[in-house]
């Protein structure tokens, strides 16, 4: 006779149905990186952010364009530290220079400014655009330069100290929009144009004469070199094309996943505490249909999507990839942050400070005063036995209502705690002991009134509605007399009926298309 | 052959005199279990039929003998340590119950000549056949044991069923229940052969269930029908008195009042209680009278304080409580539940020390359900029993002991309530490593229908089965029919009554397909329908290639990795419960019941059926790689009734046939009892546990377990002769009897020193005051300490301080 072990005498709580767990997990790592970014809103701007850019010397702060004027913001308060606002018309764009000293903004007006971020007065007055300039920029690791394109279809290579365009690059055929110069030379720049092309430009050769172009197939609202140089990424329409310069201005890829028109890009670094994918690069891009997407061109995938609640204009990312901002049309920018390491690697320190101390700590032994002296507070060791205290089941009211077989009041006491998957277990265990209906017919009117607002709720709920179907046509014929007797019943009685034909009128819509489509899939099936 | 699974609960057991073991009636055997451990050490065997009382003889903690009394007309007398049969009382009818009341009496004082004993029975009247529909067939009779002979001419009362007897614990009184009567008779304080004993009668409005008598005083306690107890105070100071002299002042009392007590019975007062909602079933005094036990279908054990009502309780038991038996030790007691345990419990906190758990007797279960309950591990011999409790019970048919418990729904059993959730289906894959449980939820008046069908997982380390997937609904509303699983893969189909079946695949299935899934269960691979006929019974074939399904009277084959319909054959008269493919071969075994039942084997090659059978099928067993299979039909009522008058065949309702699948001519039969709701299976010989036991050494390759509609099974080979059966015989599980610990007084407090009186008092006594054993020594019920006589000796000893000796 083997002993088997004693089942377990103690009060089982009822317990909610499982939910199906989705075949795929929810979030893949990489999703789940991205949505670590804490969201802050900053939504005392005027009008629609135009740009957004940071500067590339440490702390990153970054500057938004909005209306007529420029704000910048501290990465780490993401409170406005400083705003220029002696433009004549709104600003459009604006660029550091690359050691975050002067910052150049251009205008609707046709003015290119460059002022000097501490003292925020203007340096120099760029005048040569007869039409708005949507495009300025600072070649990377050059100071001395500025490129800017406009409404007037030129590309101007400027000489910020004499105030005088060097080259205006004449090719485009319509509004200049978007432009980026190349990561590794300071001599290459790209420029998007609402006459589909893109345009290649080298400012040593003058001749006026592109070095290539691709044709986006839509006014090309912004573009992006990607960080190897080699690879630009174009955004119009809605999409986001992946070029190869190097290979001839080939398409790489296409992505479409929005719905409406790109308005900015971006890109940003994943950055992983260890690993050959700590350096891996992501294009971000926002669209008038408030999605903000996360393209892992490498892979070719949308990696992350995030919707917003207004049309998105600009995208920022910080350069240490601890901020990424978004700016609304409605003046709203919305602030992604990530912890910053700065805590770790002090802490690390510390420990490592410490870890000498550490050392020194001594194992307790029975041969130790202080071994005797250990108390309530003593961690086990590794080999400890531990002695555990039967952990105790948690009852809720209404488990301790059933136990004690008081079945209405635990009908009542689950109504009013607002879990419909628990009001469900507790109506599927009354069932099982057949005291449901028994329980409907001994509600007063309060009480009724709970259920039937509960019934209201959640009967046209797929979920439940096979059980509380069938009870709520029992409810009704058991109360009729109670709830023609009260006014705040029959109105409960209304809403319940309304959400019934809302249902319905669901379901029928829902069977007129799976007629559409049953024709359909015979034919594909036969195939 | 091996037997076992035998109901531990059918009568009460017994506790040896020293508590340490348990004496419990086992089928026609008496198992001796050890109290403290809960394994079986001896058992006592040699009745041939049922055994249904056992009487420890009460005396000294070494004394070891017990009566026994048994339905084959017997009566034995054995010394249990041994054990060995002492005596042999042959009373030719069968024994329902038997008390020896001059046992439990004082200790006859040993200058006086030894008397006889006398033992009173009740018994079933055999001779009387049923031609008086009414006949009282149950006689209270005397019988004197040591001149082995009934009393003849000497009823003391009859009944129209045999009755119980109830006897007091002090052996004065012994009474029945009688419909809504209690008997009661008093022992002639010098028993002999023809003095018949005095009777008192008390009545009730209700069926009584149970009594139970006060161990010292006029008391005596009774059960009703309706839950409530009644206690009798004070009963038969009239007719049952000793002397007349002491009665006589009491008589001017009776006259005056006597609240409660019904018509011209005679007791003093008659009082009521009322917990139980249904009938009780136990009803039990403490050894010292302040208590009652009482319990009941509910599965709970109340505790009445005798003298105010005062309840306490030991909820949850999760059946119905059959007996309570006192143990010789205060601190033991043991009570019986129908769920075939036995729960020892340690007294005064009515905690439960160890349980002794047979099979699981089957349950009452709605009409549709029954039947089919049964799944066999063909490796380990294993067999899975659903229980009322919802859960799976896992037996062992070759150790007959039971392994592991699965609890298939978490849900809290009240056993009195009307079942409205089941278990209806179990499966077990053919390597034992997975497992499949339907469990239905009935609805309350239309609402709340649930079916839940859940796939278990066997762990690789502890061995046991562990919820991998849980499916709500998975044929929609519609009642699943039949679980298989794949031979192989790790695949198994569901049936629905509602016109379809599902093939279900477990993930890693799904993985070799080059998906990436991290979360291990079970998913829905494919459904398929016939003509949306319900789908009534599905297996796969030995290889796997071929599923067949049974859409009611047709069987439909399939490709199970392509899902198509390969075949249509049939049809037969009724639908079909069960499919199997017998062997290796391309037979298929269908059985439909009803009112035309039939059991047809079909030829997959030819897709024509080979040979049929007009029987009532309860189980086919199919072996694994033998052409043959085996079948448990229920015999035809008429051939029951031919064949009755040969005692043979008495009770015989089913026969097991072996058949070879070309062959409609059975090779081997068998007849069995109680075939209604029994099982069939093939199991693989356990060398392991069988090698030592068979002395020529070649133990047979598979086994044919029959379990009969008691759970009572047996094991036998299909293929041998009678002589090799026999000698195999029960694997000697029995473990020694520890004799370690002590119990009751001396296990708080240490064996006490014998106490001379007359000591030196120049004897130096070690034992130092600082024990302080006033602070526990009166802790705990009062009926849970020795008697004051000895305690206080102890307690004053260590209150005296030790003067130290002075020995020069």
């Amino acid at each position: 006779m083997m002993e088997v072990p004693r089942q377990n005498s103690t009060f089982k709580p009822i317990k909610p149905k499982l939910r199906p767990k989705p075949r795929t997990p929810a979030q893949t790592p990489e999703s789940k990186y991205w949505s670590s970014f804490k969201n802050h809103q900053i939504s005392n701007l005027i009008s629609s952010i135009t740009s957004l850019t940071f500067s590339p010397t440490p702390p990153h702060p970054f500057a938004a364009t909005h209306s007529t004027s420029l704000t910048l913001f501290s990465p780490q308060t993401l409170s406005p530290s400083s705003t220029i606002s002696s433009f004549p018309d709104v600003v459009s764009c604006a660029s550091f220079r690359c050691d975050g000293l002067l910052i150049a903004a251009s205008d609707l007006s046709g003015l290119i400014q460059v002022f000097d971020v501490k003292t925020r007065t203007p340096l120099r007055k760029l005048r040569s655009h007869t039409r708005p300039v949507r495009y300025v920029q600072y070649p990377v690791h050059d100071k001395l330069h500025l490129v800017s394109g406009g409404d007037d279809a030129l590309v101007k290579y400027w000489d910020v100290a004499a105030e005088t365009p060097i080259v205006d690059f004449r090719g485009h055929k319509d509004y200049v929009r978007s432009g980026d110069f190349s990561p590794v030379s300071h001599e290459m720049c790209v420029t998007g144009s609402y006459d589909h092309t893109v345009k290649l430009w080298d400012v040593r050769v003058t001749d006026s004469k592109w070095v290539m172009e691709v044709n986006h197939g839509k006014p090309v609202e912004d573009v992006v070199f990607l960080p190897s140089g080699g690879l630009v990424a174009t955004a119009g329409g809605n999409s986001v094309k992946i070029w190869d310069l190097i290979g001839g201005g080939k398409m790489i890829y296409s992505m479409e996943s929005h719905t409406k028109t790109v308005t900015s890009i971006c890109v940003g670094r994943v950055r992983k505490e260890s690993g050959e994918e700590g350096r891996e690069y992501r294009v971000f891009s926002v669209g008038l249909d408030g999605y903000m997407k996360v393209f892992d061109y490498g892979r070719a995938k949308v990696t992350h999507s995030m919707r917003f609640p207004a049309p998105l204009m600009s995208i920022g990312f910080s350069p240490d990839c601890g901020v990424r901002v978004i700016g609304s049309s409605n003046g709203v920018m919305y602030v992604g942050k990530r912890k910053t390491k700065g805590d770790n690697v002090e802490s690390g320190i510390k420990s490592f400070w410490s870890l000498g101390q550490e050392e020194e700590k001594r194992v307790m032994r029975p041969s130790y005063f202080r071994y005797f002296h250990r108390g309530q507070g003593e961690k086990p060791k590794e080999g400890d036995y531990m002695v555990v205290r039967p952990k105790k089941v948690k009852l809720a009211e209404h488990d301790k209502l059933l136990k004690k077989f008081r079945h209405k009041e635990a009908l009542v006491s689950v109504l009013g705690s607002k879990n419909p998957e628990n009001v469900l277990a507790v109506m599927e265990e009354l069932v099982a002991r057949r005291k449901l209906l028994k329980c409907v017919e001994n509600l007063d009117n309060e009480e009724l009134g709970l259920l039937l607002s509960f019934l209201q709720k959640y009967t046209t709920v797929p979920r439940y509605s096979g059980l509380l179907m069938g009870l709520t046509k029992k409810v009704l014929e058991m109360r009729v007399e109670v709830i023609r007797g009260s006014e705040a019943l029959e109105d409960q009685i209304r809403n319940l009926k309304r959400s019934v034909d809302e249902e319905i009128r669901i379901q029928q819509s829902l069977q007129e298309i799976q007629g559409i489509i049953s024709p359909l899939l015979r034919i594909a099936g036969r195939r | 052959m091996i037997t076992g699974g035998k109901s531990y609960v059918s009568s009460p057991p017994a506790f040896s005199n020293d508590g340490k073991r348990l004496l419990v009636c086992t089928g026609n055997a008496v198992s001796i279990f050890s109290a403290s451990t809960g394994l079986q050490i001896a058992s006592l065997e040699g009745h041939t039929a049922a055994v249904t009382s056992v009487i420890v003889v009460p005396g000294s903690k070494i004394l070891c003998y017990c009566w026994t009394a048994s339905l084959d007309g017997t009566i034995r007398y054995w010394d249990f340590s041994v054990p060995e049969l002492m005596k042999k009382v042959d009373v030719k009818l069968p024994v329902f119950s038997m008390v020896i009341p001059s046992l439990l009496g004082q200790p006859s004082l040993s200058n006086e000549k030894p008397t006889d004993l006398f033992a009173y029975l009740s018994i079933e009247n055999t001779k009387e056949q049923n031609s008086v529909p009414k006949s009282l067939r149950g006689q209270i009779r005397k019988c004197n044991l040591t001149a082995s002979r009934l009393i003849g001419g000497l009823i003391l009362k009859e009944t129209p069923q045999p009755e119980f007897i109830y006897v007091s614990s002090s052996g004065k009184f012994f009474g029945i229940r009688n419909k809504r009567k209690l008997h009661i008779w008093m022992v002639p304080a010098k028993d002999s052969g023809h003095l018949v004993a005095k009777k008192i009668t008390l009545h009730h409005t209700k069926n009584l269930t149970v009594l139970a008598f006060h161990p010292t005083k006029r008391i005596v306690a009774a059960g009703d029908v309706t839950g409530r107890i009644l206690v009798w105070r004070g009963f038969g100071y009239r007719l049952l008195s000793i002397s007349d002299g002491l009665v006589s002042g009491r008589l001017v009392n009776k006259e005056e009042e006597r609240p409660g007590v019904r018509g011209n019975d005679d007791a003093e007062s008659c009082s009521t209680w009322h917990w139980h909602s249904v009938e009780v079933n136990v009803l039990s005094f403490s050894s010292d009278g302040a208590y009652l036990y009482s319990g009941g279908k509910e599965g709970v054990l109340v505790v009445w304080q005798l003298d105010t009502g005062k309840k306490k309780f030991l909820p949850r038991i999760g059946s119905p409580v059959l007996y309570y038996i006192d143990s010789p030790d205060p601190t033991l007691s043991s009570i019986s539940c129908a769920d075939n345990q036995i729960h020892i419990l340690k007294m005064p906190s009515m905690e439960i020390l160890k349980s002794i758990s047979g099979i699981k007797l089957p349950n009452s279960l709605p009409g549709i359900y029954e039947g089919g309950g049964f799944a066999f591990d063909y490796s380990t011999g294993f067999v899975a029993l659903r229980t009322e409790n919802y859960s799976v019970q896992f037996y062992s048919l070759f150790d007959d002991c039971g392994i592991d418990e699965v609890q298939v729904c978490e849900r809290n059993h009240q056993p009195a309530d009307e079942i409205t959730v089941l278990v209806t289906l179990v499966a077990i894959s053919q390597d034992g490593s997975m497992m499949s449980t339907v469990e239905v939820k009935q609805p309350e008046e239309g609402i709340g229908g649930f079916v839940c069908l859940k796939f278990w997982a066997l762990g690789s380390e502890n061995k046991k089965f562990s919820l991998s997937t849980v499916i709500y609904e998975p044929h929609r509303d519609a009642g699943i029919s039949s679980v298989a699983f794949h031979p192989t893969r790790h695949v198994a189909v569901t049936s629905s009554y509602g016109g379809d079946f599902k093939i279900w695949a477990c993930n890693d299935e799904i993985q070799q397909k080059g998906r990436m899934i991290q979360n291990s269960g079970w998913a829905c691979l494919a459904v398929g329908s016939y003509k949306k006929k319900p789908m009534t019974a599905a297996t796969f074939s030995s290889d796997g290639s071929v599923l067949a399904v049974a859409a009611e009277t047709v069987i439909t084959l399939w490709d199970p990795k392509k899902n198509v319909l390969v075949a249509v054959i049939g049809e037969t008269f009724s639908p079909i419960v069960t499919l199997s493919f017998a062997g290796k071969s391309d037979f298929l075994v269908s059985v439909s019941r009803g009112s035309k039942p039939q059991l047809s084997v079909w030829r997959m090659s030819k897709l024509s059926l080979c040979w049929s059978y007009k029987l009532h099928i309860e189980a086919v067993a199919c072996t694994v790689d033998l052409l043959s299979f085996a079948v448990l039909a229920h015999l035809p009522e008429s051939a029951t009734r031919v064949e009755s008058s040969e005692p043979k065949f008495h009770e015989r309702d089913g026969v097991i046939l072996v058949f070879n699948v070309m062959d409609p001519v059975p090779v081997a039969t068998w007849s069995v009892r109680k075939a209604k709701g029994g099982g069939l299976a093939f199991l693989r010989g356990n060398p392991s546990s069988l090698e030592q036991n068979i002395s020529d050494g070649n133990a047979p390759q598979e086994f044919v377990a029959y379990i009969n509609g008691n759970h009572e099974y047996v094991l036998f080979d299909p293929y041998g002769n009678e002589a090799n059966e026999l000698s195999i015989t029960r694997r000697e599980g029995l473990v020694e009897l520890e004799e370690t610990g002590k119990f009751g007084y001396s296990s708080i407090y240490g064996e006490l020193p014998e106490l001379k009186l007359k000591r030196n008092q120049a004897l130096s006594i070690q034992s130092a005051p600082s024990e302080r054993p006033w602070e526990t020594i009166f802790s705990g019920s009062s009926h849970n300490l020795p008697p004051l006589t000895r305690l206080c000796s102890a307690f004053l000893e260590s209150l005296m301080e030790k003067r130290t000796a002075v020995v020069e």
